[in-house]
């Protein structure tokens, strides 16, 4: 049995990479919102998987193509962003953080029931195809790796690069770690923390919507597992201790690949989810001790 | 308070608690079932207003906790024919251990980082512990525990109302038990714990003791909901105490309020009963039932911050008792001062 698990190593690794690229953008939209918001959204899976059945319903239910879904769902995904930043985060402006938080579950409770109601419980297997279902076998292999599976890596990757860019080099960018870093002093500068607070809204949820596009063609999805990716997306984050986006994107393709490993040897369901949770009180327990070395965001 | 106040708070527990009693009389089986879990429910809730109202943490695993109950009963009852009562007493340790172990990691966690370990811990054991194949001799693998009703100082409970009036008792009891927690002393070092960590270390509290002792009560509370609850239902099954159960239930109690002791057989009811008023009298099916719980959490949230019960409760209690004069210059601080201060 072991080694039949350890032929399988390889082609679980490009599946442990795939699932840390989808990871790796979850998180950063869950790092982006929280640095400059104050706000650990807890429903940021919830946002995920509303976006990810949208799409499912315009390009596999309505048959339109697989990029008209996802720019679907990352419209919506946009919009329920600024939905919760505008109406029931503003207001809240001052507030403990644990009452936003508390605001975000309302949230997950919300989106998850009036997704069951819409798109009912079961489980789909119905990926939204963004790009053909063939594959190429890697040099010197036997490993097939499919070409969504690239896609889903290369996106990913771009995303990663392009959220630090914007960050580095643009005004937005600058403002939003301004704010992050202290929304008095921003205020002072003349930058209108509201509209960058609602800009990081919009840009993590389209983040969650993008990863939850890319996670169908991996797992049977149905309106409850999307909604718990939000604890991975968190394990991620907390690997970059919710502050840095290079390291929470490298804690995402770890995170991948010990969630796939296991599956190689053992059978029972939940492995991965045991693993999960070891690494969560890892990061928690050790990242967390008080002390420990300021990072930065990008 | 004044005496008014008092006599005032004193007779609505009463009628409440006679209330409580006889309106199930009068109602069919299937009601009386629901208000035993009302009464299970509330439990739970009361479990939040230890750990949430009292020391100002928050949980999403609160049925993690229940299900060691629920299964720690199962397998003993139904599994190894033990007495119920000792399985029960098992269980509640059983969990009140698991919680103090949760608690150990939350020590050096603010509350944020908390929230997301006990999801963590909820979804391990939803996905792992309590899942087929895992712990079998546990959580009963695929089938489910069947532990049969038990009998009380040998009068039977297999009928809906006299087990209705055995868990409402447990839940009187509990509330008691957590009231006298809050007057006492553990109940102002617990709010000054929440109020001030550093203020309260300061003069001496030790935070570690005190913090493991409010999960410990916190995770025994939902326990003994658990062990209850399995068997009023004369089954456990893993799927009554996933991490979506948590999240609703702590959702009800942040609406109700975890401030008053009131609030546990209020969330209770409003668990159990307001979808039951949803099917019957509005075109929405129980299914919605998260969604209003969430759609109410937003808005209370945003408009009445500490709880329904506890804004109305206030509410009243200022009707009867106008607020005591802001204290003067010659009202020193002595520490006697202070902790009277701090428990009204």
């Amino acid at each position: 049995m072991v080694l039949a698990g350890v032929s399988l190593l390889p082609g679980f690794t490009v599946i442990g990479i795939v699932l840390g690229g989808i990871y790796a953008l979850a998180a950063i939209g869950l790092v982006l919102i929280y640095r400059v918001s104050g706000v650990l959204n807890f429903a940021h899976g919830a946002v995920a998987m509303f976006s990810t059945f949208v799409a499912y319903q315009v390009s596999v239910k309505s048959g339109l193509p697989g990029w008209l879904g996802l720019i679907a769902a990352i419209a919506v995904g946009i919009g329920i962003g600024f939905i919760i930043e505008r109406f029931t985060m503003r207001p809240l402006t001052g507030r403990p953080a644990l009452t936003k938080v508390v605001v975000t579950i309302g949230w997950l409770l919300v989106l998850q029931t009036l997704a069951g109601r819409i798109w009912g419980q079961n489980a789909y297997h119905s990926p939204v195809r963004l790009v053909s279902k063939s594959g190429f076998r890697l040099i010197g292999t036997s490993v097939v790796v499919g070409y969504d599976q690239l896609t889903t890596v290369i996106v990913a990757v771009v995303l990663a690069l392009a959220t630090a860019a914007v960050l580095r080099f643009t005004t937005l960018g600058a403002s939003m770690r301004a704010v992050a870093d202290d929304p008095e002093s921003a205020r002072l500068w003349g930058i209108s923390v509201n509209r960058v607070t609602a800009a990081s809204w919009m840009v993590g949820s389209a983040m969650a919507a993008i990863a939850g596009v890319l996670i169908t063609p991996l797992i049977n999805f149905d309106t409850f597992s999307l909604t718990l990716v939000v604890i991975d997306a968190f394990t991620a984050a907390l690997i970059g201790r919710l502050t840095s986006l290079p390291y929470a994107v490298v804690g995402a393709g770890l995170l991948g690949l010990a969630q796939t490993y296991p599956r190689a040897f053992f059978n029972t369901s939940g492995v991965s989810e045991a693993v999960t949770f070891g690494l969560l009180l890892i990061a928690l327990a050790v990242l967390f001790r008080p002390g420990a070395r300021k990072l930065r965001m990008a | 308070m004044t005496a008014d106040a008092r006599v005032v708070r004193w007779t609505a527990v009463g009628v409440g608690i006679a209330l409580g009693v006889l309106i199930p009389a009068f109602l069919s089986n299937f009601l009386r079932s629901l208000a035993s879990d009302a009464a299970i429910a509330g439990l739970i809730v009361l479990s939040l207003v230890v750990l949430t109202g009292l020391v100002g943490q928050i949980s999403f695993c609160q049925y993690s906790f229940a299900a060691i109950g629920a299964f720690t009963v199962g397998s003993l009852v139904a599994g190894h024919h033990w007495e119920f009562w000792l399985a029960l007493l098992v269980g509640v340790c059983f969990a009140a251990a698991v919680g103090v172990l949760v608690a150990i990691p939350a020590l050096r966690l603010s509350g944020l980082f908390l929230a997301i370990l006990t999801i963590g811990v909820a979804l391990f054991f939803d996905r792992f512990l309590l899942a087929p194949g895992t712990w079998d001799s546990f959580s009963g693998g695929t089938s489910s525990w069947r532990p049969g009703r038990p009998s009380f100082f040998g009068i039977g409970l297999r009928g809906e109302y006299a087990f209705y009036l055995f868990v409402f008792g447990i839940l009187l009891v509990a509330c008691l038990l957590v009231w006298n927690l809050r007057t006492g002393k553990t109940g102002r070092v617990l709010r000054a714990v929440r109020e001030s960590e550093v203020a309260a270390s300061t003069v001496g509290l030790n935070l570690t003791a005190w913090k493991l002792t409010a999960f410990g009560i916190s995770a025994a509370l939902a326990g003994l909901a658990g062990g209850l609850s399995a068997v009023r239902v004369g089954s456990a099954s893993a799927g009554s105490y996933d991490f979506l159960h948590s999240v609703i239930i702590a959702a009800i109690a942040t609406v109700v309020g975890v401030g008053a002791i009131t609030s546990a057989p209020v969330g209770g009811m409003f668990l159990l009963f307001v979808p039951e008023i949803m099917r019957a009298w509005t075109p929405f099916s129980t299914q919605w039932f998260p969604f209003v719980t969430g759609i109410l959490l937003i808005f209370q949230l945003v408009y009445a911050p500490d709880g329904a019960v506890v804004d109305s409760e206030r509410r009243i209690m200022r009707r009867l008792h106008p607020p005591a004069p802001p204290p003067t210059a010659d009202d020193t601080a002595t520490p006697e001062r202070v902790l009277a201060r701090t428990s009204t």
